[in-house]
């Protein structure tokens, strides 16, 4: 029997693609497995790591699938290994606001559960309506407009368990909100993209439902204005959940601001007196600078909302790319973007997220062009101190377009580390360290 | 590393000396045996161990030669900020060398516009906010030590303090660190900017115990000083009723910066000895510190006063000014050295539960205490289910602090059982080792070492710390897990 057979063999479900017989979900994972396993324990997983890293079987853990973009491409795996069917909740004690949840289960899935109890999982990732999971997200790290007040889930795992490469299956952190006994090796997790660990279930701390929601949009005629302004927003007494910064092409696109040069979208979510005291402040400090001011409640605002989470990932663009910079220049970097000539022969689009310092950019242009834009993108992350990431990089594009930026000292470490878990790199290195 | 020093010569002993009067100067080089004293414990002080030299070292540059020296001798050693730390993650390696950061004490940067203070690691926590108070900033994790202990330490214990629940702990306000690998190595991870992408090693550096290297810079984001500031002090005639209020606050949607209770035993020990106001009969008080925009403090105090009463508080009183706030605090902080007054001796425990769990485990505390004929008082940040159960004992009385100690660890098995950990703030650092084992299995610690393996194959670098028992670094593929050298063709070259 073939190594891949007996895989296959160890686990509830198995798919052989181009065997017949459909599964709708299998997503393009861009090389071709010899068979896609959905098992439904642990175990299960346990003994295809076990099995396959002793034969030198490669795998290539995913559940939605939604985000497989992300990361350099996977050159080969022997065997996709879906957690799509560990899809339960396994604990949630609303008094503790901790919640276990296996990493199969839809984010929104979660989400939902957890809203029962009038808590909130303060996430939300592009690929929350279609289909994102709670194991992606922290596989990926991805978060959205509310990281600007929650952070991105690396502030809220506290635990997870997890199949070593060798299929050991581990549990580390814990289940209470503050606990320092050992390495945070859940937060190593998180944005690791399945290269260390296969994750089977995370445990997140909770916050509690805000009872009163209000959206403001600001439009603004020039980008010095925008600028004041949201630096202005930043220094006040104001403690809003969302805060982006859209282009003049977003601004139109999310029919939001049209025709504006600038616009800034804020959420704020409390007591409701509290609510209304925020908005008349940021309309004090802001006076005579915005063109207009739109104030919106939560039915309203969920299309504007939807189109920020998604963004770069919606745009069919030439490639999107994620910045991290200091607080400032994520501010300022629309406008050195814009008005660069090494961008001129493309469409860009760009949001800002101010408070955690990342610019998200997406580029729209033929083959040299759109390349040399990626390069000016790199170089300017560089030079304000900051990182970047490419992600969705159109086919043709990849040769000259890495997902990766430089990491500086950190690369060896970072090898180090996965040298360590995962000897055999039988877990696609690869998806991180790009090497040629 | 972690085994039975070697015995080093005199001879030996002298060249060490002089080759690091050589690097650092003779002014900051240790060696006489009077002043080895002061270093031969931290915070733990029922641990000593004298080290063989303390080194002062001014730059990174000097720690980085200091610990190559380290490498090439194989001389384990140990960092130390303050000495403040009460797991012993500070005590020396027998024939080994302290390396106090003492000396790296400088505010390097101060950048409002970007959020960060970049501070070497010998700065006192507290210095930091006096750096950006004025400004109307300030650096968010408080522990109790705040005036005295260092961000070094504090990045190395992932320090707490009492408004974590909302504010987050120090891997939550660690930006960046460049530091000083056990190979003598200089990095840099992380940086001015307050996301990242790679492999998120910060956050295994910052809680590490100084077991991954030398931390000589570090980036601290810092936040705006809330506009408003409340603090309401609940009594209570029992203790459960309190823990039943945190769970309903945290429930109705708000989350308070702070929220400590204090049971009978220490609101007395507090009474007799700052007089903080507190209710003397009240079987246990409820601090509640709510913070924010004015608008929303001024809605959750009668919200949060309300959730008080129906939950049993037989008075509830708001500060009126910023002295009455302050002198509330003053009783909570100053409940460990109250207990100094009211026992000659006291054995401080740092254990975490769900909240939920708080009645059950106070009963068990209580229960413990009768078997074992000992008092506990009870200090917790109740928010975040972290215990400080405070354990009175005569140290004169034959065989009382073995069973102080004993029943100390009886409550970490307490806290285990009902889902929490050994250690939310302080660390397991020397003292806590032994328990971690309650916690984890050995594939988990293992694994714990594959990271310790990452960053310091010798293991030099604050040897028989946190791991229960020694742990060597055997190379991948040659250890019990061998079989790895099927890697499929092309794919070793990632390495």
């Amino acid at each position: 029997m073939s190594h891949i057979a007996e895989l296959s063999r160890m686990v509830s479900n198995f798919h052989v693609p181009g065997s017949g017989g459909t599964d709708s979900s299998v997503p393009e994972f861009g090389f071709s497995p010899e068979v896609i396993l959905y098992p439904e324990t642990v175990e299960e997983i346990s003994r295809v790591l076990g099995f396959a890293s002793q034969k030198g079987i490669r795998v290539f853990p995913f559940a939605g699938g939604t985000k497989l973009s992300l990361g350099s491409p996977v050159r080969a795996a022997g065997a996709a290994l879906s957690l799509k069917r560990l899809d339960k909740l396994l604990f949630h004690e609303p008094s503790d606001m901790v919640s276990t949840v296996q990493c199969g289960m839809e984010v929104r899935e979660f989400q939902n559960a957890v809203g029962r109890e009038n808590q909130l999982f303060p996430v939300d990732p592009p690929g929350l309506s279609s289909g994102a999971t709670v194991g992606g997200l922290v596989s990926t790290n991805l978060c959205g407009p509310m990281s600007t007040r929650y952070g991105t889930c690396r502030e809220l795992v506290l635990g997870v368990r997890a199949v070593r490469a060798d299929g050991e299956i581990i549990n580390l952190g814990g289940k209470v909100v503050k606990n320092v006994a050992g390495y945070d090796i859940p937060k190593l997790m998180t944005g690791s993209l399945g290269t260390l660990c296969v994750l089977v279930e995370a445990t997140f701390r909770l916050y509690p439902r805000q009872p009163f929601s209000r959206t403001l949009v600001l439009g603004f005629d020039d980008h010095v204005s925008c600028s004041r302004a949201a630096r202005a927003i930043l220094a006040a007494d104001v403690v809003p959940t969302c805060f982006e910064i859209l282009d003049e092409r977003l601004s139109s696109e999310f029919s939001v601001a049209p025709g504006a040069k600038r616009s800034i979208l804020l959420r704020f979510d409390s007591f409701e007196e509290a609510v209304v005291e925020q908005i008349k402040q940021v309309r004090e400090i802001t006076s005579g600078k915005p063109a207009s001011f739109v104030e919106m409640g939560d039915e309203d605002s969920r299309e504007l909302w939807d189109s920020a989470r998604e963004f770069p990932f919606s745009s069919a663009a030439s490639f999107s790319s994620k910045l991290t910079l200091p607080v400032t220049a994520s501010i300022e970097i629309l406008s050195d973007i814009e008005s660069d000539p090494a961008l001129s022969g493309v469409t860009v689009r760009s949001l800002a997220r101010p408070a955690r310092g990342v610019a998200l950019v997406s580029v729209s242009g033929e083959g040299e062009e759109a390349v040399i834009a990626a390069g000016f993108l790199e170089n300017l992350a560089d030079s304000l101190g900051g990182r970047i990431m490419f992600s969705d990089v159109r086919c043709e594009l990849r040769e000259k377009v890495k997902a990766w930026g430089d990491f500086g000292d950190a690369l060896f470490l970072m090898k180090n580390i996965k040298r360590r878990f995962d000897p055999g790199n039988i877990l696609p290195g690869e998806k991180i360290f790009d090497a040629d | 590393m972690d085994t039975q020093a070697v015995k080093r010569t005199g001879r030996w002993k002298s060249r060490i000396a002089s080759e690091l009067v050589g690097i650092l100067g003779a002014g900051a080089v240790i060696s006489a045996e009077d002043e080895l004293i002061a270093y031969e414990s931290d915070g733990l002080t029922g641990y000593r161990v004298k080290p063989l030299f303390v080194v002062l070292p001014s730059t990174a540059e000097e720690v980085s030669q200091v610990v190559g020296l380290c490498n090439r001798e194989k001389i384990p050693f140990v960092p130390r900020g303050a000495g403040t730390g009460l797991s012993g993650g500070a005590l020396p390696s027998r024939e080994g060398i302290v390396i106090s950061l003492s000396r790296m004490n400088r505010i390097l940067e101060v950048d409002i516009p970007n959020r960060v203070v970049v501070v070497e690691p010998g700065v006192v926590n507290i210095s930091v906010t006096d750096a950006v108070s004025a400004e109307g900033f300030y650096y968010a994790p408080d522990p109790s030590s705040q005036i005295v202990c260092t961000i070094g330490g504090n990045v190395a214990e992932n320090s707490g303090g009492v408004h974590c629940l909302k504010y987050g702990v120090t891997t939550n306000h660690v930006l960046g660190v460049e530091m000083v690998l056990p190979d003598g190595a200089v990095v840099m991870l992380g940086g001015p900017s307050p996301e990242s992408l790679g492999y998120d090693l910060l956050s295994l550096v910052v809680g590490s115990e100084g077991l991954l290297g030398i931390v000589t810079k570090v980036f601290l984001r810092i936040i705006k000083k809330p506009q408003m500031v409340k603090t309401l002090l609940a009594s209570f005639e029992r203790i459960e009723d309190a823990g039943a209020s945190v769970s309903a606050i945290i429930s109705s949607g708000v989350i308070p910066a702070g929220m400590e209770i204090m049971d009978n035993l220490s609101i007395n020990a507090v009474e007799t000895t700052v007089g903080a106001g507190y209710p003397r009969d009240a079987g246990a008080i409820l601090l509640v510190e709510l913070d924010g925009p004015g608008a929303e403090v001024t809605a959750q105090v009668p919200a949060v006063s309300r959730i008080l009463r129906e939950n049993g508080a037989i008075e509830i009183k708001l500060a009126a000014d910023e002295n009455e706030r302050q002198l509330f605090w003053k009783g909570r902080k100053s409940a460990f050295a109250a207990m100094g007054k009211i026992s000659p001796g006291y054995y401080v425990q740092d254990g975490v539960i769900p909240r939920s769990s708080l009645a059950r485990v106070l009963g068990e505390i209580g229960e413990l205490g009768r078997r074992y004929g000992l008092r506990v008082a009870n200090v917790f940040h109740a928010g975040d289910g972290n215990l400080h159960p405070l354990v009175l004992y005569d140290p004169e009385v034959e065989g009382e602090s073995e069973k102080a100690e004993e029943l100390s660890g009886e409550i970490l098995r307490v806290c285990v059982d009902v889902g929490g950990s050994i250690t939310g703030e302080h660390g397991v650092g020397f003292d806590k080792k032994r328990f971690l084992s309650l916690m984890f299995s050995e594939q988990e610690i293992d694994t714990m070492n594959l990271v310790r393996c990452a960053f310091d194959e010798e293991g030099l670098c604050n040897p028989g710390k946190v791991f229960p028992t020694p742990r060597t670094c055997v190379e991948p593929g040659m250890g019990k897990h061998g079989s790895h050298n099927h890697a499929p063709k092309g794919m070793g070259e990632l390495f």
